[in-house]
């Protein structure tokens, strides 16, 4: 990563994304007391909402793809393992009848422990083995490729051991705040807060601490950190462990908010998450905030306007033409990690 | 008749972040001559060649070859200029095999849709490959022609890679160590190879840490240190100059004694 | 020939044609994650050149072909700007917009699908798997493949060679989209029915992981990773989800162990190509 982006910027983010926050809030809470701006601040509040959900993955590829240079496709997958294998664990207990159907909040640790597990499986079986060799155009993709491989492994297990179909995970919070003219689903403003605030913990991570120290200096340059003594053969496990935890959570809100869980709830999130990290800058956590607010507000306004096929078409076509014309995002440097190692 | 300065470089300069890695270098190539481009480590020999060959834009100077100014122009335009280069670390296509790596050299003569859509590699007999296995023959290469140049030694390969550029028969040969690594008897073939070369009128400009070798090939050199051109001659005045030996005593590196 | 073998040669026939498609872009150095949305538009050209002009499958293929390649020769522009990571995404991203276009046009059928005229027929697809076979044989055997390859090893000295980097890499994807038109042109015909459904980012990940498997070095590549992903499954009686979890751990040994594929350069040399010596050539 070049300096220019760094995986976070210094200048007190924390007192930025407050104002920042506090503008919205603000500029909300104008439009619901307009005559007719009710549905429109209603519909933007539910976008932001989606958006949270959006952040945490978007964070966690963004991270992934930081560090290590690596588009690791199964990221989506590990949010639908979560998602299936706590509504597994609910329904039906721990395998080999060691129980009876969980409680929900067990079922939901259960979910993240799992895709924790998976994340740091696709790690000994990808990156411990890469070697660069030639450096030919396609090198960099073996990464890429074999977590493609680990998303059709995890993927067609669940549907052989949890089948096709969506379920409902059994526990469905309903608690609505009324603000004047706009309705705040409280758990879904909790999952906004706690994907923003795992979110900040992380950023805390790579700035105030050793490990955080060590991640950055792999982004900025793997030869370099392996000479200033960062044992790289550990710290890079970490960065697996970090992004099946923020997986996890996203996975676990998700499921605590609109209860619907399928084996098909990765492809969804997980398109919308590269979206996120794309807009926001590959690379760049606050990007990632900022991405996946973005298209979580451009689908679920997308879909209000438009409808929701139409929706994504915009959100795709927004995709490749950020791709193309402005591929660093909104706060990405020009060029992503060169963790090739 | 034709001019008798094929390269000439005037002012070249080129700085990375703050440092000046070339700094306002001019010299000279004639026509069919073979020139030595020498100093110690880091002195800018390869971004030298970087620059005439187009790798990197220059941020001052200028470069003309056989008349025609080229620093403006890309690095594919200067191929087809008569310019061709091999590299300091070797940089072959590993999954191509001999032959065809010196086919590559060949793509700038080779225009035209129809030299382009011939299926060269089912035409064993075809003008394009014999020329290639021609000039791995000459170069004392006695390997299969289609083995896949990953397989082969180092010796083999760094050989291999100045046939490919000459494979575009350059007006100007830019060789960059070619006989680093190479064992002394590989290094005699390579420059009696060379000096075979220029008598066809190819003119080469070779940069170099064995000065034997260089003394074998080169009838001048040129002396960069940091990024200064500090002499331009003989290779027997360049021993004797006081600057040129301080240069190389401060790297470790006498040019009376080295090679 | 029984019908189900029929079946299985049809789809293998079309995966093959398919496969090149992706195969000959990637020998070029360039991966195309979206090679349902080029099969997706060569398939409801077809269908709708078929349904709405009358045309008959032996033009509204090759019209479906030269449509996609146009495609793919205009997209290929905006692309190709992009690298690395940044190129996968943009291709991915490109198959969504088709298929998402296809969607909210009542005119293409939208969810619906759109029923096919003109059913074509297995010795049909063989033969245009063989041609496109020879094509592609063809095509890496001449100074464009060359400088296609050369281009897949080390893109700078290519150019430094005098290889036009940019056009190659246009031609390669352009010619490459094609070939994924002509699959989806002739699948179209054959089973009488396209749906965007079909046409999902699933597919554009198998048919590049099965390119991958099979090698990208030489031609022979295709052919291997396509009969590979289509026929052993069959042959070995693995049915449903359990073909996919392999298919996963198949790709993952394989970029552990082999990252090149299954068919190299070297083994060709090995399973015994003539091998010269280069005095023989005097």
């Amino acid at each position: 990563m070049s300096a220019s982006a760094p995986l976070v910027r210094g200048a007190h983010p924390l007192a930025i994304s407050a104002g920042v926050a506090l503008a919205a809030i603000c500029c909300i809470a104008l439009l619901a007391m307009l005559p007719g701006g009710a549905t429109l601040a209603q519909q933007i509040v539910s976008g932001l909402m989606l958006g949270g959900i959006y952040v945490t993955v978007a964070v966690a590829f963004t991270l992934t793809i930081g560090v290590l240079n690596f588009l690791n496709f199964t990221i989506p997958t590990m949010f639908m393992l979560t998602g299936m294998v706590a509504w597994g664990l609910a329904r039906w207990g721990l395998p080999f009848g060691l129980s009876g159907g969980l409680h929900w909040a067990l079922a939901l640790l259960g979910g993240i422990i799992v895709s924790i597990a998976a994340s740091l499986v696709v790690e000994r079986f990808t990156f411990r083995y890469l070697k660069t060799r030639h450096g030919d155009a396609t090198e960099h993709a073996i990464p890429l490729v074999s977590s493609l491989g680990f998303l059709l492994i995890f993927e067609h297990l669940v549907l052989i051991v949890l089948g096709s179909e969506a379920q409902s995970f059994p526990v469905r919070f309903r608690l609505d705040w009324h603000l004047g003219p706009l309705v705040l689903g409280l758990p879904q403003l909790a999952s906004l807060l706690l994907s923003l605030g795992i979110v900040f913990w992380l950023s805390w991570l790579l700035t105030s601490t050793r490990t955080g120290r060590a991640l950055r200096s792999i982004a900025e340059s793997p030869d370099t950190a392996t000479l200033l003594g960062v044992e790289v053969t550990r710290i890079v496990p970490i960065v697996f462990l970090l992004s099946g935890l923020l997986c996890g959570v996203a996975g676990a809100l998700f499921v605590v908010n609109y209860s619907d869980v399928s084996p098909f709830m990765g492809e969804h999130v997980g398109t919308k998450a590269i979206a996120a990290m794309v807009l926001g800058g590959l690379g760049s956590i606050w990007g990632a905030i900022a991405g996946g607010l973005l298209v979580g507000l451009m689908e679920t306004l997308g879909i209000h306007f438009f409808g929701g096929d139409a929706a994504q078409v915009v959100v795709w076509s927004a995709l490749l033409a950020a791709i193309v014309l402005r591929p660093q995002g909104l706060f990405g440097g020009t060029r992503i990690g060169k963790g090739k190692l | 008749m034709p001019d008798e300065v094929l390269l000439r470089l005037e002012g070249l300069t080129k700085s990375f972040g703050g440092l000046k890695v070339v700094d306002d270098v001019s010299f000279e190539v004639r026509r069919g001559a073979r020139l030595g481009l020498i100093g110690p480590n880091g002195a800018g020999k390869t971004t030298v060649f970087n620059l005439i060959s187009g790798v990197y834009p220059i941020d001052a100077g200028a470069i003309t070859l056989d008349g025609r100014a080229i620093a403006t122009l890309p690095p594919r335009d200067r191929v087809l200029a008569g310019l061709a280069r091999s590299f300091q670390n070797i940089r072959l296509m590993p999954h191509l095999s001999a032959v065809e790596n010196v086919m590559l050299g060949q793509h700038a003569r080779a225009s035209g849709l129809g030299a382009l859509l011939t299926p060269i590699s089912w035409m064993p007999r075809g003008r394009w490959r014999r020329e290639a296995e021609a000039l791995l023959a000459e170069a004392g290469l006695d390997i299969d022609p289609g083995e896949v140049v990953s397989a082969l030694p180092y010796g083999i390969r760094k050989k291999i890679e100045v046939v490919r550029a000459l494979a575009s028969r350059p007006k100007l040969l830019l060789l960059d160590e070619p006989a680093a690594g190479l064992n002394p008897a590989e290094t005699a073939e390579l420059a009696r190879f060379l000096r075979a070369i220029a008598t066809t009128g190819t003119a080469l400009l070779v940069v170099e840490h064995d000065m034997g070798f260089v003394n074998e090939v080169c009838e001048n050199v040129v002396v960069l240190n940091f990024g200064r051109r500090i002499f331009a001659g003989t290779m027997a005045d360049a021993r004797l100059d006081p600057t040129v030996r301080e240069a190389y005593l401060g790297a470790e590196e006498d040019p009376a004694h080295a090679a | 020939m029984s019908g189900y073998w029929a079946g299985i040669l049809a789809i293998l026939a079309i995966n093959i044609i398919f496969a090149y498609g992706i195969f000959v872009t990637a020998a070029a150095g360039q991966l195309n994650l979206g090679g349902a949305g080029f099969m997706a538009i060569g398939a409801y050209a077809a269908a709708v050149l078929g349904e709405q002009l009358g045309w008959s499958p032996a033009l509204t293929v090759p019209a479906a072909t030269l449509v996609t390649a146009l495609v793919g020769f205009a997209i290929a522009f905006p692309v190709l700007r992009t690298r690395g990571v940044y190129m996968v995404l943009a291709t991915f991203a490109f198959a969504h917009v088709v298929t998402g276009v296809i969607l909210t046009q009542p005119a293409l059928g939208g969810a619906m699908g759109l029923v096919v005229p003109d059913y074509v027929d297995l010795p049909v697809l063989i033969g245009a798997a063989i041609a496109t076979t020879l094509l592609v044989f063809w095509l890496m055997a001449t100074r464009l493949g060359l400088a296609m390859r050369a281009l897949h090893d080390d893109e700078l000295v290519s150019t430094l060679m005098g290889v036009p980097a940019r056009a190659v890499q246009v031609a390669s994807f352009a010619i490459g989209a094609g070939l994924a038109g002509l699959a989806g042109g002739l699948y179209a015909h054959h089973f009488s029915f396209v749906e965007a459904q079909y046409f999902s980012a699933l597919l554009s990940i198998y048919v590049l992981l099965f390119v991958l498997i099979g090698g990208t070095q030489t031609a022979w590549g295709p052919l291997v990773g396509a009969t590979f992903f289509t026929v052993v499954p069959e042959l070995l009686r693995i049915g449903g989800s359990w073909r996919y979890v392999v298919f996963g751990a198949i790709i993952v040994a394989m970029m552990m162990f082999r990252p090149e594929g299954i068919v190299t350069r070297t083994l060709l040399a090995r399973i015994g190509f003539r091998r010269r010596r280069v005095a023989d050539a005097r």
